[in-house]
């Protein structure tokens, strides 16, 4: 049965301390408390099986968005809601249906690269985790570095690991937060055809936060959230914008 | 620059502030000041004290005291070093009056006394004191306020003692030389020296004191002379010790190494608090030299912020401590009469600055990391280096010194030193074993504890830290709690286990026969009776006692006095061999004896050294060949010192005894008729003894419950400082578990779970490692029998489960409060 994920009509504000200038998109009070809106009536549909990138600038309030998608975090005005066939439900229900992947890993340090991915199979009661572990280790070519500690391992070897972790349990939806962004760009390359590969063979939705062209392109549906609006872009858009930053790299 | 650096240093200090490894470690800081600073004033006081109250109570400028008269010969050389010699003597007897008896210690003094100083009497108990240049007439007897009460007396009364009528004429209110009967407690009566003769007690039980006023130099002159020609005695002298100054370093002793258990959990709680502060302090370092600054600079800062930090702290210490000193000193005037408060800013200052130094030691890891910092940290976070174990283990080692210069009884801080490693070691490996049975044993199964054991086990040494800081805590708060209620109900039940509730601990052969006499005549059960000497350690291998040693103990204090020897053909029953060999029946060899095994430690002796005693005035040589420890249930009469059978053949002198007897209610008031006739036995019913006992509880389970108090809050600030050394990778753990998909409720599950089975150990090794410290200490320390108590111990087990578990919970809010969202970067 497949799923999707709908948000409708969902602005995300929040109050801020910091004194400053009024911004466009702040409402100044007295009291040097300012209103944040970092996006107004914003729609989007997530369907399970298919991939998506969020592009956009820093403090655009992809992460926000990410939250909201995800149910981490309810949206000031508008409903999301989580559909799995004809069932319409709340997010919350979204919950034990989501993995995460982080820019900087988050693996755990004390455990190996099998027993961090055997970790959310080990909490879900599953006598089969290490095993399973096995097979994921295979699948993202870490088979020869079960036994080693993060530490151990290179920022590409992690964020493999924390792939694998992220997909072990079989989750409907992968959300992904700038999964490229320590690595160089021959390991981001790897990195993203892997978690691609693997979405793409486990039939789960994949939600990318990323400042990279080269990474949203692989994406099926690229977004631009910036100045408070979502907005859905064309490959040919991404693939300039692409060349562009080929061009600054190579002139570096 | 360095201005700088301290304005620098005050922003982050106030930025800081509130941070809760900031407010641990001021807590922890701050009560062990108040705690130091308090003792150290408390104690100087007493020293004070006891100085000016040697110089006011001493009657004269020495004083020479021992058992027997001084030969003519021996007077004439005492002359020579003085200008003037006052004698006077004393004896412990019993008065009685109407049917009432009371133990009493009686002077007999000449015309000549008081030599120097002020006797106070007055005619009635509500007339003024006034001064009196002579003692009481003779026929007459002047007692003290607390006597006259107890027998119900009115002056002009008539006493008989020993058969002979004395005039109750004055109230004693003061005398001069009252500092040589060392503040006891006992009542007390003078008569004129020529009733003495007429009373007729037995010679060798009346104490000669020689009151002399000399100069500095005949005083050095005097002693040189006594060593030489009168081992036996003593002399005290205005530029000597005070008789309660021993007393007071021991108990001074005491609370020493009751606060090295104190500072060895402070050393805990800042190690844990400092792995937080290292890495905070680290990162900022590194941060710094990347932008420029030398290491230098990071130091600087550090050491300023920490100095900050203990400069805020020392206006409110001085304050509470001293607020704290002025309790004790309220609290301790009850035994030190005139005790009186006083500001001693220059001692506060010393003592917080020696407590500041050890704290620096305790921090100093952190420094050190500081200065082998560098920027690639910043990419390299958490290695350890070699040196910083080092510099741990020489916290250590200063710990262990510090326990080392306040240990008085040498075998009590060897046991409790070993009790602590010993339970170490056991939580080590309880929390080794339990792990990692756990984790292997649930391997197969998954699930919420399955997965905390086996998160728990990869993070053993994490875990093994926080578990070793709280369970030394709670075995320490476990020992003194369980010590405390132990010492209470044995002096409860000391009626019911007591051999006999009346003992006498000083008969001679008449009065012996006397007592058995009246026993056969009224039918009393007299238990048990042993015979004795007195005798008097001079010499330990040729050397005098304080030659010997230096260090005081219980066992000095009781050898520099006469010792009950004993002598037995066999082993007595209510002793057990504990090295040595014991003496054949008949043995020829009678210059062997056997000794206590505290007095071995504490003393320092081994088999085959040599004691010389002076037993009436003559000199014998003993060598050790045995020593016995006490074996409950055979009686209550023992002996630190046994000779054997056939040494008594060899030995004249007075032999006295020691009994038990046990009365009816009925049998009391016949005593009376046994003391009229012998008022120098010494009688102590057992309801006496209680109530002696019930006051030194009283006393005891003040101290103790402070001290417990101490331990308590010492304990939480463990707790909450190892979980604030974790917080951040509990977090992380938290925030990532709920990446999975997981909702808080599960990460607040796992940690219940982590928590039950971190109390679990805990409370297993605290109270395996209580028994085996009460199986070591108890018997050896204390003659208490230990018989831990089942259902005690599942109370406990139960109240340590729920307090951790609940301590721990609560303390680890902050790490619940993790969210998904805290793992992102563009947040």
């Amino acid at each position: 049965m497949s799923c999707s994920i709908e948000l409708k009509n969902v602005s995300q504000s929040f109050e801020s301390y910091v004194s400053g200038s009024k911004s466009s998109n702040s409402n100044s009070s007295e009291n040097n408390e300012a209103t944040i809106t970092l996006f107004e009536s914003l729609d989007l549909s997530i369907k399970q099986g298919q991939s998506y990138a969020i592009t956009g600038p820093s403090g655009a309030g992809k992460s926000s968005l990410l939250m909201l998608l995800s149910g981490l975090e309810k949206p000031t005005t508008g409903q999301g809601h989580f559909i799995e066939g004809n069932h319409s439900s709340t997010l919350d229900n979204l919950r034990s249906e989501i993995g995460f992947i982080f820019q900087q890993f988050h693996l755990l340090p004390e455990l190996t690269a099998l027993h961090n991915i055997a970790l959310p199979l080990k909490l879900r009661g599953d006598k089969q985790a290490i095993k399973k572990a096995e097979t994921w280790l295979e699948k993202v070519g870490l088979s020869n570095r079960a036994h080693h500690k993060p530490s151990q391992l290179s920022g590409g070897e992690q964020q493999r690991v924390a792939i694998a972790r992220a997909l072990v349990f079989s989750p409907k939806f992968i959300f992904a937060d700038e999964p490229t962004g320590n690595l160089d760009q021959h390991n981001a390359n790897e990195i993203a055809d892997i978690l691609f590969e693997c979405c793409k063979e486990n039939n789960a939705g994949l939600i990318i936060v990323t400042h990279s062209s080269v990474l949203a392109s692989k994406a099926k549906n690229i977004y631009s959230l910036a100045n408070g609006e979502l907005t859905k872009v064309t490959s040919n858009d991404v693939d300039n914008e692409q060349q562009v930053e080929e061009g600054q790299v190579s002139s570096c | 620059m360095l201005i700088n650096h301290l304005q620098f240093a005050w922003h982050y200090f106030k930025q800081e502030y509130r941070q809760p490894h900031q407010k641990l470690l001021r807590w922890v800081q701050a009560i062990l000041m108040i705690f130091i600073i308090t003792l150290t004033l408390s104690s100087n006081t007493i020293q004070h004290y006891l100085h000016n109250n040697l110089n006011n109570l001493l009657g004269a400028d020495a004083v020479l005291t021992q058992k027997n008269k001084l030969t003519s010969k021996q007077l004439t050389s005492l002359e020579n070093f003085s200008e003037n010699v006052v004698n006077t003597l004393q004896i412990n007897t019993t008065l009685t009056f109407n049917g009432k008896w009371q133990s009493t210690k009686l002077k007999a003094v000449g015309n000549d006394y008081p030599l120097q100083g002020e006797l106070l009497t007055s005619l009635s108990l509500q007339s003024p004191a006034i001064a009196t240049y002579a003692g009481p007439a003779t026929g007459n007897v002047w007692v003290d306020s607390r006597l006259l009460a107890s027998l119900g007396l009115s002056i002009g009364d008539s006493i008989e003692l020993s058969e002979q009528e004395f005039i109750v004429s004055r109230v004693l209110i003061h005398e001069p030389d009252r500092l040589m009967e060392g503040h006891n407690v006992s009542m007390r009566a003078i008569v004129n020296m020529s009733d003495m003769k007429k009373l007729a007690f037995p010679l060798d039980l009346i104490q000669h004191s020689y009151l002399i006023s000399a100069s500095k130099s005949q005083v050095k002159q005097l002693i040189d002379w006594q060593e030489k020609q009168l081992p036996a005695a003593k002399v005290h002298h205005k530029s000597g010790a005070h008789p309660l100054a021993l007393f007071w370093q021991r108990t001074e002793n005491f609370l020493g190494l009751a606060s090295i258990i104190l500072f060895f959990m402070a050393a805990i709680a800042i190690e844990q608090i400092a792995q937080v502060h290292l890495k905070k302090e680290q990162y900022f370092s590194a941060i710094c030299m990347s932008l420029g600054a030398s290491k230098a600079t990071g130091l600087q800062l550090s050491l300023f912020k920490w100095f900050i930090n203990i400069l805020v702290l020392i206006p409110v210490v001085a304050i509470l401590s001293s607020a704290f000193h002025w309790v004790v000193v309220s609290w301790l005037s009850e035994t030190f009469v005139e005790l009186t408060w006083q500001l001693d800013v220059w001692l506060t200052a010393k003592t917080i600055a020696t407590s500041v130094l050890l704290f620096a030691v305790f921090h100093s890891p952190v420094w050190l990391t500081l200065y082998q910092t560098s920027v690639s940290k910043l990419f390299h976070q958490n290695q350890k280096s070699i040196s910083l174990t080092l510099v741990k283990l020489c916290a250590l080692v200063v710990l262990v010194l510090v326990a080392v210069k306040y240990s008085d009884n040498g075998l009590l801080t060897l046991m409790l030193v070993s009790s602590i490693l010993i339970t170490i070691m056991l939580i080590a490996f309880i929390s080794w074993t339990v792990l990692t049975l756990g984790e292997k044993c649930t391997q197969q199964f998954s699930g919420l504890v399955p997965f905390t054991l086996f998160m728990m086990k990869q993070r053993l040494l994490s875990k093994s830290t926080q578990i070793l800081g709280i369970g030394l805590s709670t075995f320490l708060l476990l020992f003194t709690l369980m010590f405390l209620k132990d010492l209470g109900n044995t002096m409860a039940s000391y009626q019911r286990t007591h051999d006999g509730n009346l003992m006498v601990s000083q008969a001679s052969e008449i009065e012996m026969d006397a007592i058995k006499e009246w026993s056969n005549k009224y039918d009393v059960n007299l238990r048990q009776s042993k015979p004795y000497f007195y005798a008097k350690v001079v010499k330990i291998n040729n050397l005098t006692l304080n030659e010997f040693t230096t260090k005081p103990s219980d066992s000095l204090a009781t050898l520099s006095k006469s010792i009950r020897l004993h002598w037995t053909q066999a082993l007595p029953n209510t002793n057990s061999l504990v090295q040595g060999k014991w003496w054949e029946k008949d043995s020829e060899n009678w210059q062997q004896i056997s000794l206590e095994e505290e007095v071995m430690t504490d003393l320092g002796l081994d088999l085959g050294d040599e004691l010389t005693f002076i037993i009436h005035q003559q000199s014998y040589n003993f060598t050790i060949t045995a020593s016995h420890v006490y074996k409950p249930g055979s009686g209550s009469i023992i002996f630190w010192v046994q000779m054997p059978q056939t040494a008594i053949e060899h030995i004249n002198a007075p032999q006295y005894n020691m009994a038990s007897l046990e009365l009816n209610d009925d049998q009391w008031p016949l005593l009376g008729e046994l003391w009229k006739k012998h008022p120098t036995i010494r009688m102590v019913s057992l309801q006496e003894l209680t109530k002696q006992f019930d006051s030194i509880l009283a006393m005891i389970t003040k101290v103790i419950s402070g001290f417990a108090l101490m331990i308590i809050l010492l304990a939480i600030i463990v707790i909450l400082s190892s979980i604030n050394a974790l917080e951040s990778k509990e977090k992380k753990k938290n925030s990532v578990i709920m990446s999975f998909g997981f909702l808080k409720s599960t990460c607040l599950q796992l940690n219940i779970i982590e928590w039950l089975i971190t109390a679990l150990i805990i409370a297993t090794g605290a109270i395996a490692g209580t028994y085996l410290t009460g199986m070591l200490i108890y018997q050896s320390q204390f003659s208490l029998i230990y018989q831990p108590d089942f259902l005690i111990l599942i109370i406990t087990l139960t109240i340590i489960l729920s307090t951790v578990t609940l301590l721990g919970i609560y303390a680890s809010r902050h790490s619940l409060k993790s969210s998904v969202k805290e793992l992102m970067v563009d947040v």
